[in-house]
Order: structure tokens, then C-alpha cells, then sequence
């Protein structure tokens, strides 16, 4: 009798569920990495209203971040400036530039610039800068080096897996006040020594990991 | 406004919908029409599939045009005020007038917008707490019924329109002295507003000035000018009174000066230990209100009767040995009562206080001060002043209005907020009379009944947007706007010196030189924002007033009152400031209508209260239909048996049947319509039949209880004594350790292992039943910090109910004369709490403080949490309440609280966002927590300080001290559930002599 199914049919099902079974991993892997904030939000680079380059003013002439950005110490509310606050400089230095032109119409007119948001964690989540910035977590942690930014991206995911990540093992986060805004630090050797002195010394034990530490 | 996302300040987006997400114009023409080109084949089946098709294209468009991030902007100041840090909330003093009294408050102010009303620590007369009309004035800011613009004769104007108009009439009055011109304003007592009436009659000699409430203590003023000789008032000090008598007041709630009268009446009911005293009150009344609750005596007498008794009373002190002459009355009361009551005022001479209620008739009045004042009461317990700033309601003057007008008079009148056409007794026709007036100009919050019928509208400010002042109990104080006028409204002071002077002036200025002359020119800019900043002044404007015995005793003898009333078997009817609405002020606050009454439970309705017997009389049951009428007119309320009220009285609640808004539309009906000036309070000649039908009534007593007759009903009687732990003082003296008797002895193991929270700050509760007296401020305070919704009347009557903090009121005793008791019950956050183990997706946590944490974001709704708690405190949103809520109304939200979406649970959360706002704060200070960092929203609230918050890891915190007491218990201890709320047993104080009485109703429940 002429055998009905050929010889490798009696391998298929083999194959077929062992390329179902990795196509199921390869496919969960997928959603698992392209629908995470590690990718739709890491590299969101919005375009901004008016140019302003972190790279000229940190950078180049060495502003410091909590010039402009003045909650970031009292106010679980980093901010941004004022358009008075740019106004201080430019209504001398490049005052007749066309790039400062939404600036200045912004300061005549009383009407504010619309920056377009780039760190954003869901409305649930209420976070709180001061109480990051004054145990020593440095804005580059999670904001990347910003001053390398011409125009500012995300640089972090932000999500709640990424910040567990460090309120489980803040170690090495941890900086001295000094050096929080200092956009290149890397933690030295003796960082474990130097993490459990600061955390006796400004008295915090572990950061907050309870679910109402974040979510009211 | 486009389509754009606003987002607040601090970035904040709602976004409603799809349409909003992406803004690409390609997609925004293709959903401007419903339904895109070619849809009209809709109309054909056949092409379905086209429908289809083309909903389909659109939902891919905004479908992958999702997928990218939605844009959402921040938005800095142009040049931003230095005191102002975006993301934390700043606090403002300000006062908020209330009648002739008003309330020292400390508003929270997010942004430039007010968020919630706190009472101003610092302020005598508030102490911090609040009560619910303070905390509901919140959502009258934001009410998006408010009126919006002026008008003039229904169409829309400017106050520049308005003030031209004027100008050109003003002309006439000018040159006659203002013959013809009348102003009707509402009681006030603010030395602006006085400074400028003033001002007004000086420019004016010839106008007239009326002063008119619904809802007044004119009864109490007239009775005490009667004693004194004076316009004056009575101001009290509970806190030295041993014995209180109350006939009729409801002294803890709805009388004026609430706040400071409970706060000092309750501070003599603290017990830290058998060894403490506390007071005794006694209560005579007809209906029965918080007040009767936390008696610990209270005798039930008709309203109209209620004088009698004073008079009775007086007969026996005299026969007791005092020296005052009482009236004969012919009245029947319990004379055992009388007796022990008139020993134990006399034992407790110069530490007693009798107080008489609003309701009350001026003569009564009389009668209380002069038996105060043979008690040896005067200038110690109650003292009388006279307010220079004062201007107070009168019935008579508003009559004599009225007639003028319809006599063609008056040929301009401004009315200065206030609803006369709504709040008229019902012999005054006040629209007819505003038909004859030329000129007439109603500024007011809606547009009302009476703005329907005058010429010009103009819109009113909110205290909360203006300057002022009041002056009052604690001193006098400034209103300073913690908010720019949301609708361009104007404030009764704004019109006023528009009035008074030529040039067009602001508020401020107005205010300021008021305050010119209280402070002094020299170093005034110090002193003025000294005041400012604290809210008020101490030194207060009143002048003592002395009694005059001898006027008194004059006028109490001869005094026709005591022998003309109304025999006991007669009904009558009482006309009661409702408990939500008051007076009709908060018909339009969704907080209020739906708070429940503390006493009915009942919410969203006015309800005809009656006694068990009357309705038997009458052959009705609750929520059947009553006709109520006298002269011809006829209003039907749904019939409420309440027990312990006096039988043959019919209490009717004002303030509903209104139609501002919509809110207030459809709710209850007006029973200003029955109330004629001769019975403004207490009223007879009224017949009332069962009329056909029932009406529905959302009350809340019975929620979250179990069904009796399906479930354990004697195993739940036998429970409730252990529930509620009551006692008297004398027997706790003898048994201190009476709370812990009624906890069962077999303990349940732990369902888990046990947590050690040795460490760290552990957050616990302590709630004090003897302090409790049900008044409901912090139900209305946690609502309005947690961003609580409003259901409707349908879904409360579902049993949905959102308070987190619920008021359970019990009776005990004799069905006909019980006595009540309130616990307040919200999330009892158990260590070992039932709900966390079964939630399925562990929404529901426990913190390493001892919270009991909801993550609302997690939640899917399987409510197996809300079924597993023996409290029952969990409340799930079963619809999206907040779809609807107008754009203004979101304003009155906290920030700092997530807004709960359809299918969430939520609870009582010890107030987290305060806890961790604090700790984040004295982190960045560098110091450690300590007590009293944290006040949680009912605590703060509660004006007799009976709930206390904080760290029970310290043994040197205020709760620590409370649990550590023998009167505290765990609810339902026996469940091992161990609780970090816990109650201190109520103890009442009666005495001796008429406790067999007592303790035999006690014992027939």
C-alpha cells in the first residue's frame, strides 16, 4: 500500500511545535521589549517651540540645572523657567536673534511658551523630585546627560520596573550633594562605603518600595 | 477653545476620548462630521460593510496614530511669583461670613486655585475644625450653575451698563435724600459693610435700610434687648459649665457659633481615666437632633410647649430657693424631671448654662437669660455684647418693606444678596411687590427666583474671590480672595460703596480704609498684613453688656406668651433650617444633598418628620405621601417616622424645591410656601392628610448593614452592644475596664503570619465616642480632600453610597424615646486585613507603615475586597461618576489624589497624600517626624477633637496616649483582625437621681 504522508511528515509536528514554541518566545520577547517604554519612549525627541540647546547653555557656558529648573530641591514639581528667567540674559545677550523670537513675543504679551512635555509618568504615579534630589540621586540617573543635548530626549524609561530597580538597590546611586548635577559622574570604587555612610548620615534607610509611595 | 489637551500647570492631560489624542488635521476633519464621506449609505443595509470600512479607516488612522505618544504641553509663568512653588500648595487666612457670625478658615491653594477649606488653627472661635457648611462652600465656589454675567431684564449686560444706569438715578436721589430708595441685604456683621450702610444713610437720610434672613437668631436678640435693654447677644463658655440645659438648641450643630460651642462643651467630655468628671447635659426638645444625641438626659416636649417648660422650670427653682418669679402655666411635664433637673443647676451655681434655641419666641429668650442669671450663670458660663458691627435680620422692617412696595413707594431697591422672593414668609408676596418697583437690582451667586423679577442681575462673588471683613466671636478679621473673581462677580461690598461714593472703587481699598481706623494710620502697612496674614485680630470689636435683672423679671411677668400657647394635643409644625441646604444656600451643592442627615440618614430629599404615634395617627409610613396645609395652600413631603420625637409635631426642612441649578432641580419641595410671618418658627393651625401615592427616599441607615431577616438577626443584636461600648461615668468608675468585658474570649489564630511593625513609623487611629456628636464634618472634609463623587439620589438608593467615612447612628433603648449614638467608620486598616489576601491582582497592599494600600490602577474591579470586609467600608465606583463633572467643578479637586475611574475600588487611605507630603517635607528638612506633622483630613475637620491620628510607635504620641486608655476597644476585636483604628467607649453622664428611669429603658431594648 503507497504510504499516504512522506517521510518527513513524521518529523513535522516535532518542528512544527518547536518553531511554535520559539515563535511564541521570539514573538513574546518582541511585545515584551517594543511594547515597554524601553522602547516607545526611550529616544522621544519632540520637537520644541523654540530652540533651545542644553548643550550651549550647560555645557558650553555652564549653567548649572537648578538655575532654570528651581523646584527640583522644595518641590516634588522640577519645572521649567519663567520666560522672565530667559529674558534676564537675553534681552542683552542675542537680543535680536530670530531663533528668541517666541521669547520675547512671550514676555510682551504676557503669554506663556508651550514647551512640549518629554519625562512624563502616568497621572496615577506621583513622584517626587525633592525627595530624590536631596538624598543624592543625580539628575543625569535618570535624565541622561543632558548636557550633551541639543535638543532634549528621554533617555530613561521611566517605568516602574526601571525605578524599582533602584529603590531596591539605590547603592549606587547614590551621590554626594555636590555632585548631583554633575552630568559625568560615574560612582567611584568605594561607592558601597560611601553609599552607607551618606544613608547614616542624612538618616534614610531604604527608599520607599510600598505601593502608596508613588501611587495616591 | 479647540480641541487642544489643556493641561494644568503642572502637565497634567485628560484626555476624554480618541479624537483628542492625535491632532494631525487629516484625522481631525475626518472625525469633525460623525460619520466621514460617504456614510450616508448607512441608510443601506447592503452597505454595512462600507460603514464598516470607512469607521474602520478612521479608528486605523487614530489607531496608529496612537501609538506615538500623545503630546502634552507645560506651560511656565511669563514671570512668575516669588512666593509661588508649582507643585506645592500654599496656604491663606481668610474668614468666611456666615450670618451675623462667621468662621475663621485656612484655605489650601493650589496654583492660585482654592482646593480645600480647613478651619484656621489659630483662630479662637475655629481651633482648626470645620463644619460641613464650611467644608461644602468649596464646591459653591466652583458651581457651574453660578451665575456668569450681569443682566438687565434677562439679557446680558456690563457692570459698566449697570453703574451708568445708576448714575442717572442716582441723580434724583441726590436731591431728595433718597425718598423712595431702599436697600434689603442680608444680616451681616462686618465693619466695612457697617462702616458703608452708614455712609449710605448719611448720603441717603431718606432711604431705607432693611436686614432680612430666612434663617436668623433675630428671636434671641429681641429676647435678650428685652433683658438687657440693648441690641446684644449671648456669647457662651461651655467650657466652664458643669450642668447644661439646652431648650431647643441645637447648640452643637445648627445654632450659631457651633464650632467653638462643641469644641468647649466637649472639652469637659474628655475621660482619660475613671478618675476625670465630665459635664451633664439635659435636652428638651421636640425634634430630635445631634444635640439630643449626646444628651445625657432628654425630655421630649413640643416646640410650641418648650416655653411652658422654661416656665415650669422657673416655678421650681423659685420653690427651690431662688429669687425669681415665674409665670403660672398650666402645662403637664414630668415633675421628677423638673425637680432633679432645678437641683442639680442650683448645686452647680455660676458653673451652669441654660440655652435656648433660634426657634424659640423672643419671651422664651427672656425667661432663659433671667433664670441664667438667678443661677448666678451672667458673666460666667454666658455673657452678652453688643457687636458694633452687627446689622441684624428683622421680620417686622422686611413687612414694612414689603408693604411699602406694594403701596408704590419704593421706586428703587437693591437687594444685596439673599433670595427674598424664595425665602418671603408666605404672607408676603415679595414678586407682586418687586412688579411696582421701578428700579430694582439683585446681586446674587445664581440667578433665582428673585433675579427672575428684577431689573438688573448682578452676578455675586464668592467670599472666597473678595475683600472683606467680618467681625464677630475671637475678634474681627479680613476676607482677602484667595481666587480672581471666576465669573467677573461682584461682592456686596464692591456694589455697596458703588452706591455710597461718586468714583468707581475697589474692594480693597474700600477694606483698607475700614481698617484704617480700626488699626491706626501710624505703621498701618505692618499692621494691616499682620491681619491679613493671621486671618483676624484678637482684640474684639463687642462691648460687654449687662443683664438688668430687674428688666428681665419685668418682662417675664408680665408677659402674655406663657399663658396664650398652644395646648399639647394640637399638631404643630416647625420650620427647621435643613441640616444640608440650611436656608437654601446649598441646594446646588451635589456635597451636601447628598451628605446624609446625621439624625434621618436620609439624603437628596426634605422629608416631613414625625413621631411613631403621630404617623400611626395619621395612618402613614415612611416614604408615604403627606399633604401638609394651612390657609389654603398645600405642599406634600414624603413622611420620615422619626423616633424620639415628640408626638403631634411636624418638622418641615427648608432650603429645597429650588430650581438654581443642576443640582438643586427636582430635589424636595418648598415648604416656604406654609410658612406665614405669624409662624416663622413654630407654627399652628395646619392640617396634614395621607396623600396618595409613595416617594422614594435615598437613606442611608440601613446600607452596609446585613439583611436581618435573611441573616443572623439575633446574633447581630447580640453583637451591636459589643459594636457600640456604652456606659455611664459612675458605672466605668466602679468598672474601668468595662470596653474590654464585651470582647469575646475565644481568640482566632492569625489566617497569616504575623507582620513585626516594631520599626519605623506605624500609623494608628483613635476615634472617641464620648467626643463624637455626629455633626458629619468629617464626611464632608474627607470628601472634599479626596476627590469624592457625587452619585445621584438613584445610586445612593442602590446602596452606593462613596463617603469613605461613614456616620453609623444607632438608637438604644425605648422605641419611642430612644437615645443615639454615632461611630464613624471608615477603613479600619487591619493588620491582618481580610481584603488584601483576595485580590487577585494584589491592588490592594500593605505598607510597610501599616497601611492598607489601593493601587487604583491595578484594580479590576472583581470587588471580592469589598466582600471579605466585615466593616464594609470599600466603595467601588460602579459607573464613571466623574464623565460628566463640569470642567469648573474639576478645579475643586485635590491634585494630589488620583480621580478614581468606573470599575475601581476605594477607601479611606489614612489621608496618604498627607503622610507622604510630610515625610518628603521634614526629609528635605533634615529632621525626623514628629506629632502632629500629620493631620489627617477628619481629623483636622472635627470640631471636638474626637478622632486622633499618628504614630503608635511612639509611645509619646497623642494617639498612643488615647489607645493606651481603658476605654479603648477594637471594632470587632474578637475577628483578630487587629485594627489600627480603634474606638474609646461612650460614656454618658446622668444622674443619679433619674438614672433608674434611664437605666430602665435602657433594659427594655
Amino acid at each position: 500500500m503507497a504510504q499516504i504522508f512522506p517521510k518527513w511528515t513524521n518529523k513535522a509536528p516535532l518542528y512544527a511545535a518547536v518553531g511554535a514554541g520559539l515563535t511564541l518566545v521570539v514573538v513574546v520577547g518582541l511585545v515584551w521589549y517594543y511594547a515597554s517604554p524601553w522602547y516607545t519612549d526611550v529616544g522621544y525627541r519632540p520637537a520644541q517651540p523654540v530652540p533651545y540647546s542644553h548643550k550651549v547653555h550647560v555645557r558650553d557656558l555652564g549653567l548649572d540645572c537648578r538655575f532654570c529648573h528651581t523646584g527640583v530641591e522644595t518641590s516634588p514639581v522640577a519645572g521649567l523657567p519663567p520666560t522672565k528667567t530667559c529674558m534676564n540674559c537675553h534681552n542683552m545677550v542675542k537680543a535680536d536673534s530670530d531663533k528668541l523670537a517666541l521669547v520675547r513675543e512671550s514676555f510682551k504679551n504676557g503669554t506663556p511658551l508651550e514647551w512640549v512635555r518629554v519625562h512624563k509618568s502616568p497621572d496615577y504615579v506621583y513622584f517626587d523630585h525633592s525627595a530624590h534630589i536631596n538624598v543624592g540621586v543625580g539628575c543625569a540617573s535618570c535624565h541622561g546627560n543632558v548636557a550633551e543635548m541639543d535638543v532634549v530626549a528621554q533617555h530613561k524609561p521611566l517605568s516602574m520596573g526601571w525605578c524599582l530597580d533602584c529603590h531596591r538597590n539605590p547603592d549606587d546611586h547614590i551621590r554626594p550633594a555636590s555632585e548631583v548635577t554633575n552630568m559625568t559622574w560615574t560612582p567611584p570604587t568605594n561607592q558601597a562605603e560611601f553609599a552607607a555612610k551618606q544613608k547614616e548620615l542624612l538618616d534614610i534607610k531604604a527608599p520607599i518600595t510600598d505601593c502608596t509611595g508613588c501611587h495616591r | 477653545m479647540s480641541n487642544a489637551i489643556n493641561p494644568s500647570a503642572q502637565g497634567k492631560t485628560y484626555w476624554r476620548s480618541l479624537d483628542h489624542l492625535a491632532e494631525t488635521p487629516e484625522f481631525k476633519e475626518l472625525v469633525e462630521k460623525e460619520f466621514p464621506d460617504g456614510a450616508d449609505e448607512l441608510k443601506n443595509p447592503v452597505s454595512r460593510r462600507k460603514f464598516l470600512s470607512l469607521m474602520g479607516a478612521s479608528m486605523a488612522l487614530a489607531g496608529l496614530t496612537s501609538c506615538r505618544r500623545p503630546v502634552e504641553k507645560i506651560i511656565p509663568y511669563v514671570v512668575k511669583p516669588e512666593e509661588i512653588i508649582p507643585g506645592k500648595p500654599q496656604y491663606y487666612a481668610t474668614n468666611m461670613p456666615f450670618g451675623t457670625e462667621s468662621f475663621g478658615l485656612l484655605v489650601e491653594s493650589h496654583e492660585g486655585r482654592p482646593t480645600k477649606i480647613e478651619g484656621n488653627k489659630n483662630h479662637p472661635a475655629s481651633g482648626g475644625s470645620s463644619n460641613v457648611f464650611m467644608q461644602a462652600e468649596m464646591l459653591n465656589l466652583y458651581d457651574p450653575d453660578r451665575s456668569q454675567m450681569v443682566l438687565n431684564q434677562g439679557k446680558n449686560s456690563s457692570w459698566n451698563a449697570y453703574r451708568s444706569a445708576w448714575k442717572k438715578i442716582a441723580e434724583t436721589y441726590t436731591e431728595n435724600g433718597g425718598e423712595g430708595m431702599a436697600i434689603l441685604s442680608e444680616s451681616f456683621a462686618s465693619p466695612t459693610m457697617m462702616r458703608l450702610s452708614e455712609a449710605f444713610m448719611k448720603k441717603f437720610p431718606q432711604a431705607r435700610w432693611v436686614t432680612y434672613d430666612s434663617v436668623s437668631d433675630e428671636n434671641i436678640f429681641s429676647g435678650v434687648q428685652a433683658a438687657t435693654g440693648q441690641l446684644a447677644q449671648p456669647r457662651y463658655n461651655f467650657k466652664e459649665a458643669n450642668i447644661v440645659l439646652s431648650l431647643d438648641s441645637d447648640f452643637l450643630q445648627m445654632d450659631s457659633n457651633d464650632i467653638p460651642n462643641a469644641r468647649d462643651f466637649a472639652s469637659r467630655r474628655k475621660v482619660r481615666s475613671e478618675k476625670d468628671s465630665m459635664n451633664r447635659l439635659y435636652v428638651v426638645e421636640g425634634t430630635y437632633t445631634i444635640t439630643g444625641g449626646m444628651a445625657d438626659h432628654r425630655l421630649r416636649v413640643q416646640n410650641g410647649q418648650i416655653g411652658m417648660f422654661a416656665a415650669a422650670l422657673a416655678h421650681e427653682l423659685s420653690a427651690q430657693g431662688l429669687d425669681i418669679k415665674a409665670p403660672r402655666v398650666n402645662a403637664d411635664f414630668d415633675k421628677k424631671w423638673i425637680t432633679v433637673l432645678a437641683r442639680d443647676l442650683i448645686h452647680n451655681k455660676g458653673k451652669s448654662l441654660v440655652v435656648g434655641g433660634r426657634r424659640q419666641p423672643a419671651e422664651v429668650h427672656t425667661l432663659i437669660a433671667l433664670i441664667n442669671e438667678v443661677l448666678s450663670n451672667t458673666n460666667k458660663t454666658v455673657s452678652y455684647t453688643a457687636n458694633p458691627d452687627m446689622q441684624a435680620s428683622s421680620l417686622k422692617s422686611f413687612m414694612n418693606l414689603n408693604k411699602a412696595m406694594k403701596e408704590g413707594k419704593i421706586e428703587s431697591l437693591i437687594i444685596l444678596g439673599g433670595n427674598p422672593v424664595y425665602q418671603a414668609p408666605a404672607d408676603v408676596d415679595f414678586a407682586a411687590g418687586l412688579k411696582k418697583v421701578n428700579y430694582s437690582v439683585h446681586l446674587s451667586s445664581h440667578v433665582d427666583e428673585t433675579s427672575a423679577n428684577t431689573t438688573w442681575h448682578i452676578p455675586e462673588a464668592h467670599f472666597l474671590e473678595s475683600w472683606g471683613d467680618v467681625s464677630g466671636y475671637g475678634g474681627a478679621g479680613i476676607i482677602q480672595p484667595l481666587i480672581a473673581p471666576l465669573f467677573d462677580g461682584k461682592s456686596d461690598i464692591d456694589v455697596l460703596a458703588d452706591l455710597v461714593s461718586d468714583e468707581e472703587v475697589w474692594a480693597y481699598g474700600v477694606v483698607q480704609e475700614t481698617w484704617t481706623g480700626i488699626l491706626g494710620a501710624a505703621g498701618f502697612e505692618k499692621a494691616w498684613r499682620k491681619v491679613v496674614h493671621d486671618g483676624f485680630l484678637t482684640s474684639t470689636r463687642e462691648t460687654p453688656v449687662a443683664m438688668n435683672k430687674s428688666r428681665a423679671q419685668g418682662v417675664v411677668s408680665m408677659s402674655r406668651y406663657y399663658s396664650s400657647t398652644v395646648s399639647g394635643n394640637e399638631m404643630e409644625v416647625i420650620f427647621t433650617a435643613s441640616f444640608s441646604n440650611f436656608d437654601g444656600r446649598y441646594a446646588n451643592n451635589g456635597w451636601m444633598q447628598e451628605l446624609p442627615d446625621p439624625v434621618t440618614k436620609v439624603t437628596w430629599d426634605n422629608v416631613a418628620l414625625l413621631s411613631a404615634n403621630t404617623a400611626k395617627q395619621l395612618g402613614v409610613k415612611n416614604e408615604d405621601r403627606l399633604k401638609v396645609s394651612t390657609s389654603g395652600v398645600d405642599v406634600v413631603l414624603p413622611v420620615w417616622i422619626q423616633p424620639g420625637m415628640a408626638d403631634n409635631t411636624l418638622a418641615l426642612e427648608l432650603g429645597y424645591g429650588r430650581e438654581i441649578g443642576r443640582v438643586s432641580t427636582g430635589v424636595g419641595a418648598n415648604v416656604g410656601v406654609l410658612r406665614y410671618a405669624s409662624g416663622m418658627n413654630i407654627a399652628s393651625g395646619f392640617t396634614a392628610e395621607k396623600a396618595l401615592g409613595t416617594h422614594t427616599l435615598a437613606c442611608v441607615q440601613d446600607h452596609h448593614g446585613f439583611d436581618e431577616e435573611k441573616l443572623a438577626a439575633d446574633a447581630i443584636q447580640e453583637r451591636l452592644p459589643a459594636i457600640v461600648r456604652e456606659s455611664t461615668l459612675s458605672d466605668y468608675q466602679k468598672d474601668p475596664e468595662f470596653a474590654m468585658a464585651f470582647a469575646e474570649k475565644n481568640e482566632l489564630k492569625g489566617m497569616w503570619k504575623e507582620h513585626d511593625y516594631g520599626e519605623g513609623n506605624q500609623w494608628g487611629m483613635s476615634i472617641d465616642l464620648t467626643s463624637c456628636t455626629g455633626c458629619s464634618a468629617c464626611t464632608i472634609a474627607c470628601q472634599s480632600e479626596n476627590n469624592i463623587p457625587i452619585i445621584g439620589k438613584d445610586e445612593v438608593s442602590n446602596g452606593r453610597d462613596m463617603s469613605w467615612i461613614r456616620l453609623d447612628r444607632y438608637y438604644t433603648g425605648d422605641v419611642e424615646d430612644p437615645e443615639m449614638v454615632f461611630q464613624p467608620i471608615a477603613c479600619q486598616h487591619c493588620e491582618m486585613a481580610p481584603c488584601e489576601g483576595v485580590c487577585p491582582v494584589a491592588a490592594t497592599t500593605h505598607s510597610e507603615e501599616g497601611l492598607n494600600e489601593m493601587a487604583y490602577n491595578r484594580c479590576i474591579g472583581t470587588r471580592y475586597c469589598a466582600n471579605n470586609c466585615p466593616y464594609k467600608v470599600r466603595r467601588f465606583n460602579f459607573f464613571n461618576y466623574t464623565k460628566d463633572v463640569p470642567e469648573i467643578v474639576e478645579m475643586a479637586m485635590n491634585p494630589d489624589v488620583s480621580i478614581r475611574f468606573r470599575g475601581v475600588m476605594e477607601k479611606c487611605t489614612f489621608c496618604v497624600q498627607r503622610i507622604n507630603v510630610a515625610k518628603i517635607e521634614v526629609k528635605n528638612e533634615g529632621r525626623g517626624l514628629e506629632d502632629g506633622d500629620i493631620v489627617v483630613a477628619c481629623q483636622q475637620a472635627c470640631p471636638t477633637d474626637a478622632i486622633a491620628f499618628g504614630n503608635i510607635n511612639d509611645p509619646n504620641s497623642e494617639v498612643s496616649k488615647v489607645k493606651a486608655q481603658n476605654r479603648d476597644y477594637a471594632l470587632l476585636g474578637e475577628l483578630n483582625l487587629q485594627p489600627r483604628t480603634s474606638y474609646g467607649a461612650k460614656l454618658r453622664n446622668p444622674n443619679p437621681d433619674l438614672e433608674a428611669e434611664h437605666h430602665a429603658a435602657e433594659h427594655t431594648a
